[in-house]
Formats: structure tokens, C-alpha cells, sequence
């Protein structure tokens, strides 16, 4: 008989097994190559869209009347810019309209369609001819993906109390203020539609979008810092004024980064699915010698080798595990579609499925190697094998030196202790199991946790951004009125408290930091300062880690902020954490910026409701101040559609994680189980003999498990609960947190624990229920 | 018949394999009576290890009928009929089936909580019992691994009397022992039985059905001889040797 022929012999015997290996390594190696891709791709993804689109590497939009050719002249004379462009553009610093399932209110700036540009040009994904010219407007693909908008449908954008509705012509596809991400949406105008619109708003909607492409994209952050060094933005009286800046590098990383923690939680879970492949090809492959081992004193005598007999074994996981690979990385391509709309969503791009040879292979070889190592190393045993041992029985698998869990003396039910003894005896096995478990009880609970916190109770996760999470928001039209307006506000009725949180941009210490501004701190809902304190007196600031990090100063320093060409010594009293701006951020009072512009105001007041409706409050503030205010923003409303993206996304994940964890825990279990049936079935039958029923066996069997999926499930439901924040923190840190402190709710991972558990037993007795074709009739038969 | 423990009634078992259909059990009609230790004998295949584990409950008939005392056991699910053997029936098997991952004393009392609640009271007795078939207190906390053949048989009987069983079934008990352990194993049985304890046992060995008071002969599943002999004394294995001996040359053995 060939090798060949022994291991088609070998796989006959076992097909039960053999269908679950093939599911198990398929599913390990479908999601390692998912993973692998998406991570090694996200990268490469964004430069390629970046250069397919033709995409700005940095963009700047101000006013118009700010505008001077010096400003267009920086950035076309700057060293490694390889084209600009200045167009102009319509500018809406704060608009609303439907996204989801709620109202968003972003900055926007509308671009005429039917100029030609070179730098992010119009580049639609699709569209619909039939809508008219003078309606056509053209959408971010993420308003497809994430905001439910469809072609032919009606866009309306409340500015200025004044509603402007069109009709959706087409969806775009562009790196550059494609998503809500950036706090500023980029849309397309059809030629006479823009031209009415500007006719419609005047000059002072009227906006310039200088554009620039370079030969290093990774240098587009330096760009704007050394912009920023030549024009210092803010100046008296300037905070009033619109001006955005954006680079692509921020826009990977924040479009990125949910991606890519998508990615490592598939990848981290491949690797718990092909452990608990090895951990059941491990098993297969001792209780394969175990129960020929006849046959393999009778092989050994006609004269095969040791080396053949492995390799039989051996060489069936190998086929195995090549035959599932090959599955799994063939299945993963059905499921790159599903993934590719997660991906659309969160970065609003198209993507695109290209063939990953490489990627695929170190997938099926990762697999194939783990299983054949596994299964080598297992079937090492057969060399201590002597012929006439293995004729007459074989070895012994175990030779017990302790009673453990007596039945004279432990204490305990019956079933009980026998079960405490098959957990004693298989203690190796046991504890593979155990990590199985706690492995993907982690990452369930992981997973249960993000979705917690970004999917349904949002505040941790918006906190973490750096939004503040205020009920409205209300622009004051300028800031000789912010205060008589804040005032007025605090005393109407439903108003709990009301705050002023502005962001102005200054120098700090030489570096181009964003300043949020506060009359008073304590007074805001997010307390993103995680050591010390958010300053209080005129003469402190709070600085981020980022910043920290950047100009290496820390609590107890001081440091220089420069702005509109003042410059004023702060002392650094506190250290802060959030992922807008690349973490990067300093706090400053009110006061505090008086030293650098003297009439600062500041111009945005968050305002906390208590026992109000948003709605009814911005129609009452409307009403009564309306004339004051430029703006007045459903915060909430922004915040659920703003987020939609994210929590669909993670939504979907929790989604995978907690089904790969059902198929992982049913698949090990029925393995387990069925292959103890199947080793202590000689134990099983003397018991039915001696009296015990098929329920008691079942319990017995099951109890044996029981205690160690429990231990499983507490260990990885602590690590989880303890340590997410933890590795969060570890995920983020490059993204400027230094802290996570994410909400984790006990209640809730308790029963998830539990249902684990539950899902654990009932697999258990499910299986078990073999046990009732075992009799004792079978031990004569024997 | 008040001494009948166990009555049979066209008792019959077919095997089917490969659509094949075997007849090895055909009508039987037994009464085993109480006290009694009777000796089914046979040679290979005549289904006399068939029987034994059909009349203990072990196995269901194909047809017929199996009553113990006034329950008919012949129609009970698989639960209930293990709740029959615990509570009715003891077992020895040939092959011993010591639960191997157990000490001597633990596979006694596996047996033994079964149906009691007292630990004290059960490991007692076990004990107690151990000592009576001459097994030390050292041998009760060895695994089956470490005795030798005839302890761990004589553990096996420990195991299958621990419950106080109507019927001890024996299923050829010294079949894998030598002979000073096959007549330490047999010591035993004749001392349980002397002591009023039934006793069904299987064997194709004279010599071990001499110990029996009543044998019972099967060919081709059918009963062809049932012999009524004294009980068994020591010194006097001649004559009862000789009576048997005529008995299995009617049988054609």
C-alpha cells in the first residue's frame, strides 16, 4: 500500500472530523487573508486612490475677500510642490441637511462642475443624466454608502435658515473631503445651479480653494506648518472668518484608522481560530494512533517505516489543511465585497478587489505549516511504537499516579467528581481549551465594548474624537455680541448651563497647533485632560500628549503661543488626549487669549438643556435671538449622523466576532466531546452496565467541560473587561490618546459571559447525546 | 413459584448484518431461581453470552418476553433498564472492565453511590468487601493498571455486589486469568453464593462449572440440557467432575 493509499485510508475513517478541520482551517485562513489584505492594501489603497482621482495632497479654503496672490504664490513656490490650483469656490461654515437617520450640520464648500481642473477633478462613480442643469448637484460616494442618499434623490441644505434643495445627479468618488470625517464636505454644483446659488448667497459666501499636489505626500502636514509660520491666521477680530485646511496624510490616518483597527481584530481572530484548528488537529491525530494502533504494529511488521507511517498521518493534514486553505482563501473573495462596503463606508471611496498572490499564499502556507507542525510533532509518538507492542494494544495514553477528586472523600455530587476526574486527567487539553476560550471570549467582549461605546451610548467615543458633547450649539454673528448672547441664553428656560468652546489656530513653541478656547472648562462634558488640570487662570494652557511629545514640554513647563503675530508664555497645567488633529491640541481660557487677541470673545456657545427638547429649543432661541446668532446646530443630531459610519461598521464587525465565536465554540466542543465519546466509549459502556443512565452520562460528560469553558469565559470576560481600554490606548496611540477610558459596562459583559456559557452547556449535551448509541452490549461485542 | 428470580418466555435475539439475519437465541423458555448459582454452558457461538446479557437486562430481546420477580424488564426504555441493573443486577465481565482513570476503591464505589447517598456507609461496605475477596487496604488505592488478573477480577465482583444485587451475572470470569487466579476468583463466587447470593455465570470450562448447582446447556440457541447438581463442596470435585462430565457427553460436547 502507498503513503498515499494510507492516508485516503486514514481520512475515510474519520469524515465527522475531517468536515469540521476543513471548516475550521478554512475559517482561520478566510480570515487571515481578509485581514492580511485589507491591512497591507489600506496603505497602498489610499496613496493609489489618491493618485487614480488625481487628488489634492493639501487644500486650503478661505474667504475670498482674505485671499491675496502671496497666499497662492506660497504654496506654488514651495519646495516639492508639484502643481497648484486656486478656484473659486461657495462656502457654507455651517449647513445642514439629512444624513442617515439625522440631521448633519458640517462646514461645506460647493464646487462648480463644469470647471476644468487638474487637481481633484469631478470623478463620478455614477449618475443620473435625466436631472436638470439647473438643480444637479453631486455627492461625496459616502453620502450613497452612509447617508441613504440615492440618484434622482432631493438634497436639501439649510443655511442661514434659508433652504437650498437639489437633485442628486451623481456620486463622486475623492480622498480629499469625501467624508464627514474632516469636519468639512466637498460637493459638485452643476454649472447653473452654481452660478444661481452664488448669485443667491453674494460675496460673502464666495470662498477661494487653493489646491497643491506634491512629489512626497507624506511632507503635506510640513506644508501647512510652514504656511502657518509665514501667515499666522488669526488676528483681531478674524475668528469670525472662514478658513479650513486639510492635508492627505490626516485624511488616511482619520479615515484609516477604524479600518485598520477592523483589520487587526480579524487578523488577532484568524490567529484564535487556527489555534483552536491546531488544538482539534491535535486531538485527531492522537486518538487517530490511539485507535490503530493494531494496525500500526501490523504495518511496522510487514516493514514500513516509521517515516511512512508519519508521514500518512502527516500527509493527510497537509492535504487537509492545503484542501482548506485553498477554501478559505477562495471564500474570502465572496466575502471581500461585504468587507469593501464596510471599507466604502468609513472611507466613502470605491473599493476596489485586486488579486493579492502573495497575500493568499502566505495565508494557505501559515495554515498549512501550523496544522503540519502540529500534526508532525503528535505523530512523532509512533517512533516509540515497537511493533509487538503496538500488536498487542499499544501504549498507554495515560498512567494515572493520582486519585484525583475521591469518591470516598471529595465532596460533591456523584457525576460531579467523575467529572472532576476527566478534568484532572486531561488537564493538557484542558488548558488548550481554556486559551481557546478565553481567547475568544476577549474578543467578544472586545468587540461588545467597541459597539457599546461607539454603535450605542456614543459619549466615551465622541469624547475620544475631542467633540464636546453640548445638546445645541449657537454661532454668535459676532463677538461684540457672544456674551450679551450667552447670557441671554443661560436664562431661558430648559437651559442647564451654557459654555463658550472655540477653536482658534496658534504657535505653539514654533509648531501649528489648534487652541481650543473655553471661558470656563469645568463647565464642558468632555474633560479630555487626563492628567492635571484644563487651565483656570489667563497665564495656563493644557497641551495634548501629541503636543507634549512634539515640543517635548510636559505639566510644570512653559510655553510660547503665537497668534495674529502676538506672542504670550503660558505654564502647561495639564496634559489632554483626543484623535482630532492628529491628538494634537492646546486648551486656553478665554482670558488667556486676550493676551495674544485683546477683544477675543469667542464666538461658539455650547449650551446644555435639561428637560427640553433640541428642536423646541432652537426654534425658541431662534425666535428670541435669532438676529444674534449666525448658526444654531442640533449638536446631538450632528453627532448620530456624523458617527453613523462608524457605528454601522462596528456594528458589523461585533457582528463577525460574535458569530466566529458561536462557530468556534460549537465547532471545538462537538470535536471535544465527540472524540472523548469515541475514547472513553469501553468507560461509557461499563458505567451503562453498571447502572448509569444515558442523562447521567451526558451530564457527566458535559460537567467535565463545564467548569473549564466557565474559567475560559471568566478569565477572557476579566481581560476583556480590564484591559480594552488598555489595548485601545495601545490601538490609538499613534493617533494622539494616550487614555482610553471607554465605558465598560459589567451588567452587560456579565451576560454575554453567560449566554457563552449557556451556548457552551446546551453545545455540550447536543453533542453528548451520542452517548445514547453507546451500550453495554458494545463492551461483548468489543 | 415464589423462588423464581428470573422467567423467560420464547425469549428470542437475531443479529442482522449486512442483511444477513442470525438467529442465535430461538424461543427460550428459563426459570432462575433464587439462591441458585447456575452455570449456562455452550461452546463458541451457541449464544450462551447472548443469553447472559439478555436475562440481565443488558440487552433487549428480539422477541419474548424477560420478568424479574413481576416486572416484565423485556419492555423497558434504556434508561430504565439501567436503573434495573443498578438497583437488581451485578457484573462480571470477562475482560474485567475496571474503569482504568479509578482507583480499586473508586471503581467499587462508582458503582456503589449510585444508589446510595451515604458515602460513610458505602465506602464501608466496600471495604468491607474488598477484604472479604482478600484484596489489602494498599491494593484498594492502586488503578487497575497495577493488580494483577486475579485482583483485579476479585475487584470486579467487589464492584458488581457492592449494591447488593438480586443476581450476580458472570460472564466466563476467569476467562483471562491463570489458574490460582481463576480458583481465588471461583472461592469467592461459591462463598457469595453460600452466603444466599444468586448467580448466573457463563463459562465453556468444566472445571469453573463445577461450581455451579444447576447447568444449563445451549446449542444453536436453543436450551438442550438443564442438570440440577448438589452444592459445591471442596474435597469433593471428583464425582462432581464425573457427573458433569457425563452430562456434556449427552450434550454431544
Amino acid at each position: 500500500m502507498s503513503i498515499l493509499n494510507l492516508i485516503k485510508a486514514n481520512l475515510r475513517k474519520g469524515k465527522g472530523t475531517v468536515v469540521s478541520l476543513i471548516l475550521l482551517i478554512a475559517a482561520a485562513s478566510l480570515l487571515l487573508n481578509v485581514g492580511l489584505t485589507i491591512i497591507s492594501s489600506m496603505s497602498s489603497f489610499y496613496e493609489h486612490k489618491v493618485e487614480e482621482l488625481s487628488d489634492p495632497h493639501v487644500v486650503m479654503m478661505m474667504e475670498q475677500s482674505d485671499y491675496k496672490q502671496e497666499n497662492g504664490d506660497f504654496f506654488r513656490n514651495y519646495d516639492g510642490v508639484t502643481a497648484t490650483e486656486v478656484e473659486s469656490i461657495l462656502v457654507m461654515p455651517s449647513a445642514t441637511m439629512r444624513f442617515g437617520d439625522s440631521d448633519l450640520n458640517t462646514a461645506l464648500s460647493l464646487l462648480d462642475a463644469d470647471t476644468d481642473r487638474k487637481l481633484g477633478p469631478l470623478k463620478l462613480i455614477e449618475k443620473l443624466d435625466s436631472v436638470p442643469d439647473n438643480e444637479a448637484i453631486y455627492l461625496p460616494y459616502s453620502y450613497n454608502r452612509s447617508g441613504g442618499y440615492k440618484l434622482g434623490d432631493s438634497i436639501t441644505i439649510a443655511y442661514q435658515d434659508k433652504p437650498y434643495s437639489y437633485k442628486v445627479a451623481g456620486f463622486f468618488e475623492s480622498t480629499m473631503l469625501g467624508t464627514n470625517n474632516m469636519g468639512l464636505i466637498k460637493m459638485f454644483l452643476s454649472g447653473a445651479a452654481y452660478e444661481a446659488l452664488s448669485a443667491k448667497l453674494g460675496g460673502d459666501a464666495r470662498g477661494i480653494l487653493i489646491s497643491a499636489a506634491m512629489q512626497d505626500m507624506t511632507r503635506s502636514t510640513r506644508i501647512l506648518d510652514d504656511y502657518h509660520k509665514v501667515y499666522p491666521l488669526v488676528s483681531e477680530g478674524a475668528t469670525a472668518k472662514f478658513h479650513y485646511m486639510a492635508d492627505i496624510e490626516s485624511m488616511k490616518q482619520v479615515n484609516g484608522l477604524t479600518v485598520n483597527m477592523i483589520a487587526m481584530i480579524l487578523v488577532a481572530f484568524a490567529v484564535v481560530i487556527v489555534l483552536a484548528a491546531l488544538l482539534v488537529i491535535r486531538f485527531r491525530v492522537s486518538n487517530m494512533i490511539k485507535d490503530s494502533v493494531v494496525n500500526i504494529g501490523v504495518l511496522k511488521a510487514l516493514g514500513y517505516t516509521n517515516r511512512q507511517i508519519t508521514s500518512s498521518h502527516v500527509g493527510q493534514f497537509l492535504l487537509l489543511s492545503l484542501l482548506a486553505g485553498v477554501i478559505g482563501v477562495e471564500l474570502s473573495y465572496l466575502f471581500f465585497p461585504q468587507f469593501g462596503n464596510i471599507l466604502s463606508t468609513l472611507t466613502g471611496l470605491l473599493w476596489e478587489q485586486r488579486e493579492a498572490v502573495v497575500l493568499n499564499l502566505i495565508s494557505i502556507l501559515f495554515v498549512m505549516i501550523s496544522v503540519t507542525l502540529v500534526a508532525l510533532f503528535t505523530s512523532l509518538r509512533v517512533r516509540k511504537l515497537h511493533p509487538v507492542t503496538a500488536l498487542r494494544g499499544g501504549l498507554k495514553t495515560h498512567s494515572f499516579k493520582r486519585n484525583y477528586f475521591s469518591l470516598e472523600k471529595a465532596r460533591g455530587g456523584l457525576q460531579l467528581l467523575h467529572a472532576g476526574k476527566s478534568i484532572m486527567i486531561n488537564s493538557k487539553q484542558n488548558l488548550m481549551i481554556t486559551l481557546i476560550m478565553i481567547a475568544v471570549t476577549f474578543a467578544s467582549v472586545f468587540s461588545l465594548a467597541l459597539y457599546d461605546n461607539i454603535a450605542r451610548d456614543k459619549t466615551a467615543f465622541i469624547h475620544l474624537v475631542g467633540a464636546e458633547t453640548s445638546n445645541v450649539a449657537v454661532q454668535a454673528k459676532s463677538e461684540a455680541i457672544s456674551g450679551k448672547l450667552k447670557a441671554a441664553i443661560d436664562g431661558m428656560d430648559g437651559v442647564q448651563r451654557t459654555a463658550m468652546m472655540d477653536t482658534i489656530t496658534t504657535m505653539v513653541d514654533g509648531q501649528s497647533i489648534f487652541a481650543y478656547v473655553s471661558d470656563d472648562f469645568a463647565k464642558l462634558d468632555n474633560q479630555m485632560v487626563y492628567e492635571g488640570r484644563f487651565p483656570k487662570f489667563d497665564n495656563e494652557i493644557a497641551i495634548s500628549w501629541a503636543v507634549s511629545k512634539l515640543i517635548d514640554k510636559g505639566i510644570g513647563d512653559t510655553v510660547d503661543v503665537e497668534t495674529g503675530g502676538a506672542k504670550h508664555t503660558y505654564l502647561v497645567t495639564g496634559m489632554s488626549q483626543s484623535i482630532s488633529n492628529m491628538g494634537q491640541a492646546v486648551y486656553l481660557t478665554a482670558s488667556g487669549v486676550q493676551h495674544l487677541i485683546p477683544n477675543y470673545k469667542g464666538l461658539l456657545i455650547q449650551v446644555y438643556l435639561d428637560g427640553m427638547t433640541n428642536t423646541q429649543f432652537i426654534t425658541d432661541v431662534k425666535a428670541k435671538y435669532g438676529a444674534m446668532a449666525s448658526e444654531v446646530t442640533d449638536v446631538d443630531a450632528t453627532i448620530d449622523s456624523q458617527s453613523s459610519i462608524y457605528s454601522t461598521a462596528v456594528a458589523a464587525v461585533m457582528g463577525i466576532v460574535l458569530v466566529i465565536t458561536v462557530v468556534v465554540i460549537v465547532l471545538i466542543l462537538f470535536m471535544v466531546v465527540r472524540t472523548a465519546l469515541l475514547k472513553r466509549r469501553r468507560d461509557f459502556g461499563i458505567m451503562k452496565a453498571t447502572g448509569y443512565t444515558t442523562s447521567q452520562l451526558m451530564n457527566q460528560l458535559t460537567f467535565s467541560y463545564m467548569p473549564i469553558m466557565l474559567v475560559g469565559v471568566m478569565i477572557g470576560g476579566a481581560l476583556g473587561a480590564l484591559c480594552t481600554n488598555g489595548i485601545l490606548t495601545v490601538l490609538l496611540s499613534s493617533s494622539g490618546i494616550h487614555n482610553v477610558q471607554f465605558t465598560i459596562k459589567l451588567p452587560m459583559i456579565t451576560a454575554l459571559c453567560i449566554a457563552l456559557v449557556v451556548l457552551a452547556y446546551a453545545v455540550s449535551m447536543t453533542a453528548a447525546y451520542r452517548m445514547k448509541h453507546i451500550t453495554p452490549h458494545g463492551l461483548i461485542t468489543e | 413459584m415464589q423462588n423464581v428470580w428470573l422467567k423467560t418466555e420464547k425469549l428470542c435475539k437475531t443479529f442482522s448484518s449486512g442483511g444477513l439475519q442470525q438467529h442465535v437465541l430461538k424461543n427460550l423458555d428459563i426459570r432462575l431461581m433464587k439462591g441458585d448459582f447456575t452455570v449456562i454452558m455452550g461452546s463458541s457461538g451457541s449464544g450462551k453470552s447472548t443469553l447472559l446479557y439478555a436475562l440481565s437486562g443488558m440487552d433487549k430481546p428480539t422477541l419474548g418476553t424477560i420478568h424479574f420477580g413481576d416486572s416484565e424488564i423485556s419492555k423497558l426504555n434504556n434508561d430504565k433498564l439501567a436503573i434495573f441493573r443498578r438497583n437488581n443486577c451485578g457484573f462480571v465481565f470477562q475482560q474485567i472492565h475496571l474503569l482504568d482513570n479509578m482507583s480499586v476503591l473508586d471503581n467499587v464505589l462508582a458503582s456503589g453511590l449510585l444508589i446510595s447517598r451515604n458515602k460513610k456507609e458505602t465506602a464501608a461496605r466496600a471495604k468491607q468487601l474488598l477484604t472479604e475477596v482478600g484484596l489489602t487496604e494498599e491494593t484498594w488505592r492502586k488503578f487497575p493498571s497495577q493488580l494483577s488478573g486475579g485482583e483485579a477480577q476479585r475487584a470486579g465482583i467487589v464492584r458488581a455486589l457492592i449494591n447488593k444485587p438480586a443476581i450476580l451475572f458472570a460472564d466466563e470470569p476467569t476467562g483471562a486469568l491463570n489458574s490460582a487466579a481463576s480458583d481465588s476468583v471461583l472461592d469467592v463466587l461459591t462463598k457469595m453464593n453460600q452466603t444466599g447470593q444468586s448467580i448466573v455465570m457463563v463459562t465453556h470450562d468444566i472445571k469453573t462449572a463445577m461450581r455451579g448447582n444447576r447447568i444449563l446447556f445451549l446449542r444453536d440457541g436453543v436450551i438442550r440440557g438443564d442438570m440440577s447438581l448438589g452444592p459445591y463442596q471442596k474435597g469433593h470435585s471428583a464425582e462432581r467432575q464425573e457427573q458433569l462430565q457425563d452430562f456434556l457427553s449427552d450434550m454431544r460436547w
